[in-house]
């Protein structure tokens, strides 16, 4: 076992939690930075005076309101950029705490890309306007409000993004932990910076109320999850995952401390992927919360909550494959229940950002039945790396089109809309480019080929099928004993079949009011140009992602990356 | 580009219509390109003709299509698109795809110029040259990851097609095409991956998963899946997605609301190749991989043919809206493809590949006649007009040609292939062939009755009986481009009726060697003497 606390500040551990520090300096630098100012020191008994910067009436950029945005864009670029090229390098051990290896890097680079595509959209959706005036003695109530909510919005610029930094610095830390306790603090502290990001416009109620029932119902599931935690150290002595793993291995039956331990923390990580019925808070949360935070939660936070599930299931209690897990049975019905309900509730709801929250709950179903044919003993090693490499290509493009999706919300609440279906009546006509990136969002999410949603729905179906198929026996000569004999892992296939055939009802009507219904302003959208641009950089790569040499690009960065997790 | 002809007429016309939609979108300098879009789009589909009609020839790839042996012609380089699963770009076509794409390559610019002056035609043309992208590769793709991708990718522009320039309840009915169409190819989907993971492991072929979407590869290696219960699963699996498509009873109920909604270039393109797509899919891989699955699932395949064949044309005598009567003629005529591939006689089989050729010129006829009705007469009842031979002669005439070439007259395409494919049934099946034949009654009822309600009945030979919709105006005859369009599809109704040699030879040659390279051996293996 390592011990703790041998973090060596040399280049060498500099260079390897690179992102980690640009993000660190982002935060240092959105405070430091508004704040500099003409602030002189005086030295005493002369006239001299020495600049000392901070305080003092602020320089012109430095009060530009806009400047935390900038910054935090700009951290997010170069910690996205550097992640990403970091796949390819070895594997790094840090303080005995953390390890970049491909695998986590390729998911610090998946979150930082959804949080510089986040960050872009603040922009537009949370502005911070220069002009911004106190409200003079004579406004109207309304113009009055208005300024208000300028000034107010510009005074938390810097909150906001701080908060977005730490979301970005957990979430990366997170990948990295290689020790339970380490991995559950760096959730916690991801976690609870977007608790309040849910709540920002608490000025609104939905946002108030959103926030107050995520954090109510996120803090319950962490601390079920960290009782669970610590039942695993009464077990084991030692939380570090290998040893962890290890411990598990050795095992003679199952222990009842570590099994209800894995179990509890399975509570926490099932509220982070929302899969039923731990999915309650989480259409209220994506409804209440601005459209870049939703889309932050359905795709960021949902994977962070993948990788613990696979840290912990798929690494510690499976160490060797061909056995079925204890949790197998639990897991395959949470799945299917996740989808089902997903898809049902996503049927009737006439908010598209609750539509897009009960479909993201639906996701979370297919991947949880594809980590659940894992635990099924049927996999394999060969076929644990397939499902694994599906779910991790599922989750990097879920980035691209179900993010996207959010973003062209993101652009419609510029205008104070986007809580109703009839706010998207006549996109086709007001802005055809935006329609169409969305209707390509909505086809991948429903697995339309040749986008990427079909190719990772493909990766997946086919994990599961090529797992299950060759249990059923090969002397029957009919369909209906051949069904007898398969296991029933194989109807988990059947089950995201027929789950996909209900979602294009939900997809396909937003779609269609887009392009068929009237507006009620028939007026342009705010120009919003990054927003704009990111909402068809995201289409245009899931399309390219779905069929080509940028998917070949993509399925060989999360197959190098597996392969580093399964060593 | 000139050694690839086939990537080339897939590959050029989705760029041309794409870029033809969105350019004037983004480039405000490219509005010139909206207005001309009609003009592109109508050249870059005859040129692809061209191209087809110069294979037909020899011209290109100088194929004797009257010898046919077996394999691909015209096949290219594969190009790896995705290799971590084995999928890539590879292209080819036999004596049983060449066909389809010919028609495809000719339906085009026809159902381009029936609907020359549709509305919003800077989008219209453009889709449907989408549409043509699509349907050509689902035919000539040699891989089934490319050919399912095709196969989904034919939704998108006609669910627009029905969606934008349909009729008053176009979104129930292209919601429910996507959705049938849709659910059904996800099920072949499952049917697909299992047939893919039988492929043989490729050692250091580069894949993760260690198989190949190769279409040859595939279906060769489908026989060696282990259990003969999951065999006859996959075959089953297969049979669902591509018989919606056809449709067969009793997954047809689509078609007529897509139908009667879509546009008549939708109609058209809808009736004539997409269709087709069904019976092609299921002749090239589930009969091709798995001959003693369709072997035991012949009963029904016939249970199924039958019918569609019967219910389709019983249907039809009660309809009273043109369109409609004419889609469920086409679900009673698909059905005699499942009869002419349960035969198991190489003519039955060439027969239904007539077949599909066949009704895909006359079907777009009909469709084209009920839409030139519907935009002159603004209504599609049958009995709301009477003697509109005498208002408009031309569509009078197209509408009867077309009519019997449906209904089987001799010297028509289509007597043709119900001719042969009813006799290979009475050669398998004996005195079973009565009921198809009895059902060709049925057709002839109700296709004479309407004609003699339309197009000739008429209390005052010299008024007829104009529809309300009307108002009163007086109608008029169809227009020039209608016109046209349906001359040159009557006149191919007439042509491949006296000589249908000209692609039958090519399908019989198929068909004989289909039957010695797949269905002899699998029917040696049941049991069944050839």
């Amino acid at each position: 076992m390592t011990s703790l606390g041998q973090l060596n500040l040399d280049s060498e551990t500099a260079f390897t939690l690179l992102p980690e520090l640009v993000m660190l300096v982002g935060v240092l630098a959105i405070i430091l930075i508004p704040n500099l100012g003409n602030a002189t020191f005086r030295m005493p008994l002369t006239n001299f005076r020495v600049p000392i910067l901070i305080g003092g009436s602020r320089f012109e950029t430095t009060n530009d309101p806009r400047m935390p945005n900038r910054i935090t864009t700009a951290t997010f670029a170069i910690a996205f950029v550097s992640s990403l090229l970091m796949i390819d390098s070895t594997s790094e051990e840090v303080g005995g705490l953390l390890r970049s290896d491909a695998f986590s890097r390729l998911f610090s680079a998946m979150f930082i890309g959804a949080l510089l595509l986040v960050s872009i959209a603040t922009t537009h959706r949370i502005p911070a306007k220069r002009n911004a005036r106190v409200p003079a003695d004579g406004d109207s109530e309304a113009v009055t409000s208005r300024k208000m909510a300028a000034l107010i919005d510009n005074r938390r610029q810097v909150d906001f993004h701080i908060l977005l930094i730490m979301v970005g610095l957990g979430m990366s830390l997170m990948a990295m932990s290689t020790n339970l306790f380490m991995l559950v603090l760096c959730i916690e502290l991801a976690s609870l910076s977007t608790y309040i990001l849910v709540a920002f416009h608490k000025e609104e109620d939905v946002g108030g109320e959103a926030g107050a029932k995520y954090f109510i119902v996120g803090s319950v599931a962490s601390a079920v999850g960290i009782y669970g935690m610590s039942l695993l150290y009464i077990w084991s002595g030692d939380l570090s995952l290998d040893a962890l793993a290890e411990k598990w291995g050795e095992m003679q039956g199952i222990d009842p401390f570590a099994a209800f331990g894995i179990g509890l923390m399975m509570v926490a990580f099932g509220f982070k992927v929302s899969a039923a019925p731990f999915h309650l808070a989480a259409p209220d949360a994506y409804s209440g919360a601005s459209s870049p935070i939703s889309g932050l939660l359905a795709t960021a936070s949902k994977a962070m909550g993948f990788v613990a599930l696979i840290r912990v299931l798929v690494m510690i209690t499976i160490p060797d494959f061909g056995e079925e897990s204890y949790w197998f049975l639990m897991l395959a019905v949470v799945s299917v229940v996740t989808m089902s309900w997903g898809n049902l509730a996503a049927l009737t709801s006439e908010n598209p950002k609750r539509m897009l929250a009960y479909s993201s709950v639906a996701h979370a179903g297919y991947m949880l039945a594809a980590i659940s044919v894992v635990g099924s003993g049927l996999a394999g090693e060969e076929g644990t790396r397939i499902i694994l490499i599906a779910i991790t290509f599922h989750l990097a493009v879920l980035v691209l089109f179900k993010l996207g999706a959010f973003l062209v919300l993101s652009l419609l609440e510029t205008e104070g809309s986007g809580h109703r279906m009839q706010d998207l009546h006549g996109l086709g006509k007001r802005e055809p480019l935006i329609a169409g990136s969305m209707f390509v969002f909505m086809l991948s999410l429903a697995g339309v080929p040749p986008l990427s949603g079909f190719l990772s729905k493909l990766l997946m179906v086919n994990g599961i099928v090529s797992s299950s198929a060759g249990t059923g026996s090969p002397s029957t000569t009919s369909v209906y004993s051949w069904i007898e004999t398969v296991d029933p892992v194989f109807f988990l296939a059947a089950a995201i079949v027929a789950n996909s055939a209900l979602s294009l009802f939900y997809y396909l009507r937003l779609s269609l009011v887009m392009f068929f219904e009237e507006s009620e302003k028939p007026s342009r959208l705010k120009s919003a140009p990054s927003l704009r641009m990111a909402i068809i950089a995201c289409a245009v790569l899931t399309v390219m992602c779905g069929i080509g040499p940028a998917s070949e690009w993509l399925v060989g960065l999360v197959t190098t990356s597996i392969d580093s997790l399964l060593g | 580009m000139i050694n690839d002809p086939l990537s080339v007429i897939t590959i050029v016309p989705l760029a041309v219509g794409l870029a033809l939609l969105i350019m004037p979108k983004i480039l405000s300098s490219a509005e010139g390109l909206a207005r001309a879009s009609r003009a592109i789009s109508m050249g870059v589909s005859l040129a692809m003709l061209a191209i087809t009609t110069m294979i037909f020839l020899g011209e290109i790839g100088s194929i004797d299509w009257t010898d046919y042996g077996s394999g691909y012609s015209l096949t290219n380089d594969s190009i790896l698109l995705i290799p971590s699963i084995g999928v890539s770009w590879t292209v080819g076509i036999d004596a049983l795809s060449f066909p389809m794409v010919w028609l495809t390559t000719l339906l085009i610019p026809v159902s381009m110029l029936v609907e020359w002056d549709a509305k919003k035609g800077h989008l219209f043309h453009p889709l449907i040259l989408i549409m043509e992208g699509a349907l050509i590769g689902v035919f000539v793709s040699l891989d089934m990851f490319v050919f399912y991708v095709f196969w989904e990718l034919t939704l998108v522009p006609m669910f627009f097609l029905i969606m934008v320039w349909g009729g008053d309840d176009r979104r129930y009915a292209s919601m429910k095409f996507f959705i049938y169409t849709f659910t059904a190819s996800v099920v072949m989907l499952i049917g697909i991956l299992v047939m893919y993971l039988y492929t043989p492991d490729v050692a250091g072929s580069g894949t993760i998963t260690g198989h190949t979407f190769d279409l040859g590869v595939m279906v060769s290696s489908a026989s060696s899946i282990p259990s003969e219960g999951l065999r006859h699963l996959v075959w089953i699996m297969l049979l669902i997605g591509f018989a919606t498509k056809m449709p067969s009873v009793p997954v047809h109920t689509w078609l007529p609301d897509a139908h009667v909604q879509a546009p008549t270039a939708g109609s058209m393109l809808l009736a004539g190749v997409m269709l087709k797509m069904g019976a092609y899919g299921f002749l090239r891989i589930a009969v091709t991989a798995l001959p003693e699955s369709t072997m035991v699932f012949i009963p029904l395949l016939i249970f199924l043919g039958m019918v569609s064949l019967v219910y389709g044309a019983w249907v039809c005598m009660g309809q009273t809206n043109l369109k409609r009567m004419v889609a469920y003629s086409s679900v009673s005529h698909m059905g005699l493809i499942f009869l002419g591939i349960a035969t198991m006689q190489p003519l039955g089989i060439a027969g239904a590949l007539f077949m599909m050729f066949a009704h895909g010129i006359i079907s777009p006829l009909l469709f084209a006649v009920a839409g030139a009705f519907k935009h002159h007469y603004h209504t599609l009842e049958i009995g709301s007009m009477r003697g509109i031979a005498h208002h408009s002669p031309w569509m009078a005439g197209h509408m009867m040609l077309g009519w019997m070439a449906s209904l089987g007259l001799p010297l028509l395409a289509g007597f043709v292939a119900e001719v042969t494919v009813l006799i290979a049934f009475w050669m398998s099946f004996g005195w079973l062939v009565m009921l198809p034949a009895l059902t060709l009654i049925i057709t002839a009822v109700y296709y004479l009755t309407s004609m003699q309600r339309t197009i000739f009945e008429s209390n005052d030979p010299h008024q007829g009986i104009l529809p309300d919709s009307l108002h009163g105006e007086d109608p008029s005859d169809i227009t020039w481009h209608e016109n046209a369009g349906m001359l040159i599809l009557g006149a191919l109704t007439v042509l491949f009726g006296i000589l249908p040699f000209i692609f039958w030879d090519m399908m019989s040659d198929w068909s004989s060697g289909f039957m010695i390279d797949v269905l002899v051996q699998a029917m040696e293996s049941e049991g069944v003497n050839p």
